[in-house]
């Protein structure tokens, strides 16, 4: 494949959280690979494992899970670290954009005091260096007059503009890894390009690779280089954008499609994936997807189903991949299914 | 800020007026202050008592009555008491009894309470978590009168009797100080270590069992707001910028949940300067409480009336002094 070595490998993670009604198994069995510039998209919807894969990687899991299977970063096992030797990573060589902009920052600090924050975790500056950085920051995020916002308090910021200061939080160490947890959700359509456009130059500006975890196929078109699509805490389907996008292979993956609200006009009324993911306490048996799964039968109910490589890195967790393939309009699956 | 302060200020003042007219409704309807003196055996002549009523004013409408009270009032005079006392004399001293009881037992309620509370938090679910949460339960529930007494009759009193010192007592159970304790004819007894000494062994008692009983409440109320912030966006921000767990926990949950605690220590503290009655009762001081409670029983309208004022002038200085405090840690509380 690639010539450069990944940066990051997640091989065969698992996580499960023990709770008073069984054990949750929230991440079964992820593995993924990241390299310098790359942007991976992990897609699937809420509840389906993406959000504790990142915090699993950031390292940011309750005490309580239980994480099993690797975590490289460069030469580095993640898995089982060190506390001590994870916060020197954190923020560091890894660091995070979170979803909610009003709330991931602390109202009661001053923004640049925070950046000053993360920068001082990592590097040994002088509070003046640290503002100086700050603003440094904030100029390259795109926050106009950043050397007078730099002390104003997170509430004086617009959304579109606190996301960029969790971005130049983020990137105040150059990290090698970007992991941005749904950070355009919670923002304006207009703004939510902008912060894109920003997090895609910033990556090759750094040199570092970017994870994007979204539920919207909306967001990673067109912008990342491999995806992931997660159904119950595991990965149902893999390849390059373009695969997913015009060969999915996995019913699923063409059910998230057919969620996309199109604007072409032509297809008339969104094709919602009936039914809801299920409970992570008591998972089916076979394939996850089958109650919902418009091609589901018994192998499906029962066995869980392999991963099939169809094309070089495209691979899909179905049992139907051949009849998908015989299908003329596979991106048709769910149309028949609704009355 | 400035300017809200002195606004704030400026609007108490009307406030303070509402109240003193509440009050005032309240107390001339508490009952006949010279109800003792008519009642009694052989009859008081009928002169007599017009003396007393035209000497405490009762001859006159309520109205009148509350003017004349007021425009002395706003000059610093609070009238006499039925005992022909100063009614601020008797209302300053017993406040400074009530203050040595109160801010003692509050700083130590409010230190105690407020570390176990965080904690109990951070290490939530811990043994610690739960011996506290449990204790801190308990004792919330208690009525003071149980944990005073207590305290009192079985600790105390034993105590002192079974080190031989019934009848000078290491752990003073009654009062507020030794009466005479500092007079000219025992001038060793005025220096600073045996006054502070006296002082200590008679708040003890009092003290203790303010705390036991308030502690538990900030306790509860710190690692509630705490659990709280633990969980917020931004702690997890923090962590994920690499800072250590210390800092993530006192800089930024603390931080956070300090903003409610602040507010409710604060408006307990207007509250407290009226008294703690029946802790207050139980030990024999005579602060506030006392006062409170001996104006009522006795139907003593001016020392009641100088009461609820000074009550109502914490009351209203706390809630002020609160929202200043909450102003300057929560920076999206614009005041101006």
């Amino acid at each position: 494949m690639s010539a450069v070595d990944p940066i990051l490998s997640v091989k065969d993670l698992s996580v499960e959280f023990p709770t008073e009604d069984g054990v949750v198994k929230a991440v079964r069995g992820v593995s993924f690979e990241v390299r310098p510039r790359d942007v991976l998209g992990i897609v699937g919807e809420s509840g389906c494992g993406k959000s504790v894969t990142s915090m699993a990687i950031m390292g940011l899991l309750p005490s309580s899970a239980n994480v099993t299977g690797s975590i490289r970063f460069r030469d580095q096992e993640l898995v089982g670290i060190k506390r001590k030797a994870m916060r020197a990573i954190r923020g560091k060589k890894i660091a995070m954009v979170f979803q909610d902009p009003m709330t991931a920052m602390n109202p009661v600090y001053r923004v640049g005091w925070q950046l000053a924050e993360a920068v001082r975790a990592h590097e040994d500056l002088n509070s003046k260096q640290a503002r100086a950085r700050s603003i440094e920051l904030l100029d390259t995020v795109g926050i106009p007059q950043a050397a007078s916002r730099v002390d104003n308090y997170p509430h004086e910021f617009s959304g579109g503009m606190r996301q960029r200061a969790m971005i130049a939080m983020a990137i105040a160490n150059n990290p090698d890894v970007l992991i941005a947890d749904e950070p355009t959700t919670a923002l304006d359509v207009t703004v939510q390009a902008q912060i894109l456009e920003m997090l895609i130059k910033l990556k090759d500006n750094l040199n570092a690779a970017i994870i994007l975890i979204t539920h919207d196929l909306g967001v990673v078109a067109g912008i990342t280089d491999r995806m992931l699509v997660m159904y119950a805490g595991k990965v149902v389907e893999t390849g390059t954008a373009d695969d997913i996008f015009y060969h999915p292979r996995m019913p699923y993956s063409i059910g998230l499609l057919g969620s996309l609200p199109s604007h072409s006009g032509t297809q008339g009324r969104l094709k919602p994936i009936g039914g809801a993911p299920p409970s992570m306490l008591n998972l089916p048996a076979g394939c996850p997807f089958s109650p919902r799964c418009p091609l589901a039968d018994n192998t499906c109910e029962t066995v869980e189903p392999p991963q099939v490589e169809i094309s070089e890195g495209h691979v899909s967790a179905c049992h139907h991949v051949d009849a998908l393939n015989a299908m003329p309009e596979p991106l048709k699956l769910f149309e028949g299914a609704r009355k | 800020m400035l300017s809200f302060i002195i606004r704030r200020i400026l609007v108490s003042i009307p406030l303070l007026f509402l109240a003193s007219i509440v009050a005032f409704i309240l107390v001339i309807n508490t009952g006949d202050p010279l109800e003792d003196l008519r009642t009694k055996q052989p009859p008081t002549p009928a002169a007599t008592i017009a003396l007393r009523e035209h000497q405490l004013g009762l001859d006159k409408p309520p109205v009148e009555r509350y003017v004349s009270w007021l425009t002395k009032a706003i000059h610093g005079d609070f009238g006499k008491t039925i005992k022909n006392q100063p009614v601020w004399d008797e209302v300053s001293r017993a406040l400074g009894v009530t203050l040595r009881l109160v801010l003692f037992a509050e700083i130590l309620s409010v230190l105690i309470g407020v570390t176990i509370g965080v904690i109990s938090a951070v290490k939530q679910y811990s043994w610690f978590d739960y011996t506290a949460t449990t204790g801190a339960f308990l004792l919330y529930s208690l009525p003071v009168l149980a944990v005073g007494s207590f305290l009192k009759y079985v600790l105390a009193i034993r105590l002192n009797r079974w080190i031989g010192r019934a009848d000078d007592p290491l752990i003073k159970t009654i009062g507020e100080g030794t009466p005479n304790f500092c007079t000219p004819s025992k001038p060793y007894n005025c220096g600073f270590i045996p006054a502070t000494t006296d002082f200590l062994s008679h708040a003890l008692l009092p003290t203790l069992t303010l705390v036991l009983i308030s502690f538990a409440g900030y306790a509860r109320f710190s690692r509630a707001s705490m659990l709280e912030t633990l969980n917020a966006d931004y702690v997890r921000t923090a962590r994920s910028k690499g800072l250590s767990e210390r800092r993530v926990i006192l800089k930024h949950a603390f931080r956070n949940a300090l903003m409610t605690v602040v507010t409710v220590i604060s408006l307990d503290f207007g509250a407290l300067i009226g008294g703690a009655i029946l802790t207050e009762t139980i030990f024999e001081w005579h602060g506030m409480g006392r006062v409170l409670v001996e104006s009522i029983t006795k139907i003593d309208p001016n020392l009641l009336l100088c009461w609820f004022f000074v009550t109502a002038v914490a009351v209203i200085a706390f809630n002020l002094i609160a929202d200043i405090l909450y102003a300057f840690l929560d920076p999206r509380i614009r005041l101006d």
